[in-house]
């Protein structure tokens, strides 16, 4: 089923669709509250419109979402959220609050930045309740069992996805790198009593020998140009894990014990692996790529970097640095998304991958 | 040592003096005597920066944080932007940035962040010498940027960092809002006082925000004359003159020295002195500046008759300061810079804008779009068509960058100017 005929469905079993922009946010709030979030990152657009609206130094993922309102795409939705993910993210939530004229509800979402201290804790659970009681207005009373049960579910999509992860850092997976993402990020817009079962057949149908090629791990915003998963595919390389921030940096998070569901929600956030957006510092960062490395028997990482993405490129030097002083083998592409990878981009690939073969 | 302001404001005095043509170009009037009085701080100040090091504890602090906070500390402060702006004005922010391009930092980054970088990898600056920095205190109330630039800082230089993080007013500032940034003030201190080695003193601190406030006020009042026909000053003097505002803030220097700025321009207003000699169009600027163009775009404005007497960004030092409360001054000064331009919803800069062309009386407006700035940018162009859709203002976009002039076209700028100025005399 595609991602429209999924929404269809939805909408027809009564729920509300969402439209839901780059990156964390509470996602189970939304669930309990009979929404669907379909979140937008890479819609695979001709930009046109945008352009009248952002400068041509804006990233091409806020550039594809405001392309995808602007073509009348997100007309049957009822509602967008803005998580605040970036400079670019904030100004592009406003331009489509304020100036576009729109109808639709909109709402925000401010995630404390890092280095986390009581103020933080409190001022999180705070902005959780604040969003429920927001949303409330459009979509009725938020029941505390239900929220209790998404939060549940959401532990086992986590759960599911961390079993994924660690059979292919271990080399058990069969699924070409291909096909993992395409099964990751159906969750990007499945609900999870349909994301479950999907992820429970991939794990059982997909346990195997991975390709015996070196392995890498992938560092940036999201796996685009999809071309670079098949590239890496065709040339026997097994990416073993990632560190992108629309997988790994806000899926596999910890479980929390904590029985209030907020409080939950809470924890996970605070405990989430390291991440540009929330101001993680550079020794988090790289104690996260270290431990997957040696938790993967990867020999380098490659930085796929979105262009014009200032949280991931101003930390790239340093990581690259660090990591090429321990021996590991680097390369940072940048590229629009939906580009395609150019012939050089292409060449600069290949020479990485003998270098590590 | 008491009164310290950044050190990069000496290397601004120098600038002072090659921004203004040799030969006196026709289309000023006469210049400000208040000038040499800044050159004079200025001086004095870097002076005072050498000695700095060692000797006192010193922050590198974002133009936008909360600097009332440090100086009962006793903290010396620097401004990597003021010194980013400087090397801009000198011409040097290209050679700065390729050093930081070199270091791995990409090309699209923010160019104060880079000069600021380069200036850290190679040691060069147009101010003599920066001291280093014992702490880096951030607000990403103008950007997310800092935040990302004083993280790589503070992991080069093994240094703290302490991040005054303010909740972007996507609507209304709330409650849970000022409440989390007064923690905020309060989880810092301990932090502070262990950098600093003195004890926190609150009634210290009320006495500098007394005085912030003051010379914020009195920086609002310096800018409000230029709402008299002809206008005292141009937005490229007042460029220039904010450095105290930035770099002093809560220090009876900024305010003393407003305060004769402020009286020499009621006596140009009441002996009907311009800025410029024949004051036709009064324009309103856009973003920050383009360093290494004022001379040029002064010139070239004046020389049309066109006066800048107002800005975004020159305001972005007196807009919210009425909020600032010395009987409440964490939480006063949570409000006051978190409502600031930069942290606020676009339907608010609209409304700002469209006071202060009416307050200011403004024929036409001129957007820089810097290739820098995101949280300055993104929205320009619908703020232009609003604009021109509400008050019908002619308004332009040039394509820039504040201080990397790789990223200016100066034939694309012309084209773009005169279709301009045709349109103003239509
Ligand atoms: S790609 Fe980077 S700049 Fe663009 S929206 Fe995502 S985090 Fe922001
Ligand atoms: S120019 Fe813009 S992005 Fe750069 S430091 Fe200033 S506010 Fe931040």
């Amino acid at each position: 089923m595609t991602r429209k005929e999924y929404i269809i469905k939805q909408k027809k079993m009564g729920r509300h669709i969402f439209g839901v922009f780059p990156a964390q946010y509470p996602r189970e709030i939304l669930w309990a509250m009979n929404v669907a979030p379909v979140e937008i990152w890479d819609p695979p657009l001709e930009i046109t419109g945008a352009n009248a609206h952002l400068q041509p130094y804006i990233c091409s993922v806020v550039k594809l979402g405001l392309e995808l309102i602007l073509q009348g795409k997100c007309d049957d939705l009822d509602g967008f959220l803005f998580p605040h993910t970036c400079d670019s993210i904030q100004n592009l939530a406003s331009i489509v609050n304020d100036y576009l004229g729109m109808e639709k509800p909109c709402y925000f979402f401010y995630h404390p930045k890092a280095p986390f201290r009581d103020s933080s804790r409190i001022f999180y659970m705070e902005h959780l309740k604040g969003l429920a009681a927001l949303l409330k207005q459009q979509l009725g009373p938020l029941d505390f069992s239900k929220l209790n049960q998404c939060v549940e579910q959401g532990r086992q999509v986590t759960s599911l996805l961390r079993e994924l992860y660690n059979m292919r850092a271990s080399g058990e997976i069969s699924a070409s790198n291909v096909q993992f993402y395409r099964v990751i990020r159906q969750g990007e817009f499945l609900l999870p009593d349909d994301f479950i079962p999907l992820l429970e057949e991939f794990l059982t149908a997909s346990k195997g020998r991975s390709v015996a090629g070196p392995a890498v791990i992938l560092s940036g915003v999201l796996p685009n140009p999809p071309e670079i998963l098949t590239l890496l595919d065709e040339l026997g390389v097994r990416v073993a894990d990632d560190d992108f921030l629309s997988c790994s940096r806000r899926l596999l998070v910890p479980f929390s014990q904590a029985r209030d569901p907020f409080e939950a929600m809470a924890e996970t956030y605070f405990a989430m692996p390291p991440c540009t957006t929330k101001g993680s510092s550079i020794d988090e960062r790289l104690n996260y790529l270290f431990g997957k490395i040696e938790g993967s028997g990867a020999r380098g990482v490659i930085f796929d970097m979105v262009k014009f993405c200032e949280p991931e490129l101003f930390d790239v030097p340093q990581l690259v640095k660090e990591l090429k002083e321990r021996g590991l083998a680097t390369l940072v592409i940048d590229s629009e998304l939906n580009q395609g990878l150019s012939g050089q981009l292409n060449t600069r690939v290949e020479a990485f991958v003998e270098m590590i073969s | 040592m008491k009164d310290l302001g950044a050190p990069a404001l000496m290397g601004i005095s120098k600038v002072g003096k090659k921004s203004r043509p040799i030969k006196p170009d026709p289309h000023f009037g006469p210049p400000l005597k208040c000038t040499k009085r800044l050159k004079e701080i200025m001086t004095r100040h870097y002076m005072l920066s050498r000695y700095a090091e060692g000797a006192k504890p010193v922050a590198w602090v974002t133009s936008g944080a909360p600097v009332e906070v440090l100086r009962p500390f006793g903290i010396y402060t620097v401004y990597p932007e003021n010194h980013g702006a400087l090397c801009g004005a000198k011409k040097m922010g290209p050679e700065l940035c390729a050093v930081a391009e070199e270091h791995g930092y990409h090309q699209d980054l923010c160019s104060y962040a880079r000069i600021d970088l380069g200036h850290y990898f190679s040691g060069k600056t147009p101010a003599g010498k920066l001291p280093k920095p014992d702490l880096l205190f951030a607000s990403n109330n103008i950007c997310q940027t800092v935040a990302y630039w004083y993280k790589a800082l503070s992991h080069y230089l093994k240094i703290p960092l302490i991040l005054f993080d303010t909740p972007y007013n996507f609507r209304e500032i709330t409650d849970s809002d000022i409440s989390y940034m007064v923690r905020q003030f309060e989880e810092m201190i301990p932090v502070l006082e262990q950098v600093s080695g003195r004890q926190f003193n609150y009634r210290k601190l009320q006495e500098y925000v007394r005085i912030g406030k003051d010379a914020s006020l009195t920086w609002g009042e310096v800018l409000a004359t230029m709402k008299s026909r002809p206008a005292p000053m141009t937005i490229f003097d007042a460029f220039g003159h904010m450095v105290p505002i930035v770099s002093l803030r809560g220090l009876p220097l900024a305010l003393e020295y407003y305060r004769t700025l402020l009286s020499e321009l009621r006596e140009r207003v009441s002996h009907g002195v311009g800025a410029i000699k024949r004051e036709r169009k009064r324009l309103m600027w856009d973003n920050i500046a383009i360093w290494y163009k004022m001379r040029d775009h002064s010139s070239l404005f004046a020389g049309q008759g066109m006066n800048f007497v107002t800005a975004t960004y020159t305001n972005a030092w007196a807009e919210t300061t009425p909020y600032m409360d010395e009987n409440r001054p964490f939480e006063s000064m949570a409000r006051a810079y978190s409502l600031v331009i930069l942290n606020n919803n676009l339907n608010s800069r609209l409304e700002l804008m469209e006071r202060l062309i009416k307050e200011y009386q403004v024929d036409g407006l001129v957007i820089h779009s810097a290739r820098s700035c995101k949280p300055y940018s993104v929205g320009q162009y619908d703020l232009k068509r609003l604009l021109m859709e509400r008050l019908e203002v002619p308004s332009v976009i040039i394509e820039a960058d504040i201080t990397d002039s790789r990223a200016y076209s100066e034939e694309q700028t012309r084209t773009r100017l005169e279709a301009f100025f045709e349109a103003m005399e239509g």
